[in-house]
């Protein structure tokens, strides 16, 4: 994975530099916010199950994928579900503290497109489900930090479609 | 390569929030990031000072080294990678940790200059010397800062 300080430092170094005043800048503002992150970290990791629970009613549960023949029916199936959106939650919360989404391609992304089309999980229902995440966290948090969530909830969604 | 990529990391191994205790790494890391970026500028500023400083000191106590033969280009050398490690020390202070260095710089270190018949002990000794300078550059608080990581090269050297 890369974060924001990694980046900036790899690319200096394959030239022989140190950072150049862009690269101190960049590094400056993800210092600031380290506050912001953090208070959105613990929030995240208190109400995981809570956000997870919220972004289904609001995106999945009252529809007919949980009826019978649909693809959260059975509750093997609904778990498995919801496992993913938890893994995908942990990891949003990884990348925004590192500040840049490379995680999520190494973890979550790489091959899932392919992995959800051969198990038949429907693609669509999976962003409605990621979107919804994106709104009840920022509801949690406020403006600021739920629109750097969205950043990372948006990656996700990009990867998928 | 930084304390944040190191903390999540291992949260990840474990399928976990980071705990309360490495959010507050990231914290402390963070709020100290002005002290970084201005302990990084000013390495970067003086790196040519801190190595021809460094040398003098260094030849006063090694004069018999090959930096110190008389052949430029061995002095050049020195001091090339003199200057490449305090630039890797100013990638540690911004980062957090000394992950930089040791992906960079340090493993495989020893190996390397062996292979090139640089003698070790020197080697080791000149560091000390850059490391005393930047000391004296930096002023006590900042100057703790940079320490550990020379300390590292020197550690790894022995």
């Amino acid at each position: 994975m890369q974060d924001a300080i990694t980046t900036l430092i790899n690319s200096s170094d394959v030239q022989g530099k140190y950072l150049d005043n862009t690269g101190l800048e960049k590094l400056k503002s993800y210092y600031q916010s380290g506050e912001l992150r953090a208070k959105a970290a613990i929030a995240l990791g208190a109400n995981a199950s809570t956000i997870i629970t919220q972004a289904v009613a609001r995106s999945l549960m009252y529809t007919d994928i949980t009826a019978p023949g649909g693809n959260m029916y059975t509750c093997r199936r609904y778990a498995a579900c919801i496992r993913d959106l938890d893994y995908f939650l942990r990891y949003a919360t990884y990348a925004m503290l590192a500040g840049d989404p490379s995680i999520l391609d190494e973890r979550i992304l790489n091959g899932l497109r392919e992995t959800y089309n051969s198990l038949g999980v429907p693609i669509g229902a999976t962003i409605r489900a990621v979107q919804a995440m994106k709104d009840v966290t920022a509801d949690l948090l406020g403006a600021e930090a739920g629109k750097e969530m969205g950043v990372y909830f948006d990656h996700i969604t990009a990867g998928l479609s | 390569m930084s304390l944040v990529k190191q903390v999540i990391e291992t949260a990840d191994e474990e399928l976990r929030y980071l705990s309360p205790g490495e959010i507050r790494m990231i914290q402390n890391f963070c709020s100290s990031g002005e002290q970084r970026i201005r302990i990084a500028s000013t390495l970067a500023a003086n790196e040519k000072n801190l190595v021809d400083r460094g040398s003098q000191r260094f030849w006063r106590r090694c004069p018999n080294t090959p930096s110190n033969s008389g052949n430029l280009r061995k002095t050049t050398s020195c001091q090339r990678d003199q200057g490449w490690y305090v630039r890797l020390v100013a990638y540690c202070v911004l980062a957090g940790n000394q992950q930089p260095l040791e992906e960079i710089g340090t493993v495989g270190m020893k190996e390397m200059y062996r292979s090139l018949g640089i003698p070790i002990a020197n080697w080791a000794e000149a560091m000390r010397c850059v490391k005393q300078e930047a000391i004296a550059l930096l002023g006590e608080t900042d100057a703790a800062e940079v320490a550990p990581y020379f300390d590292h090269i020197i550690q790894t050297l022995s």
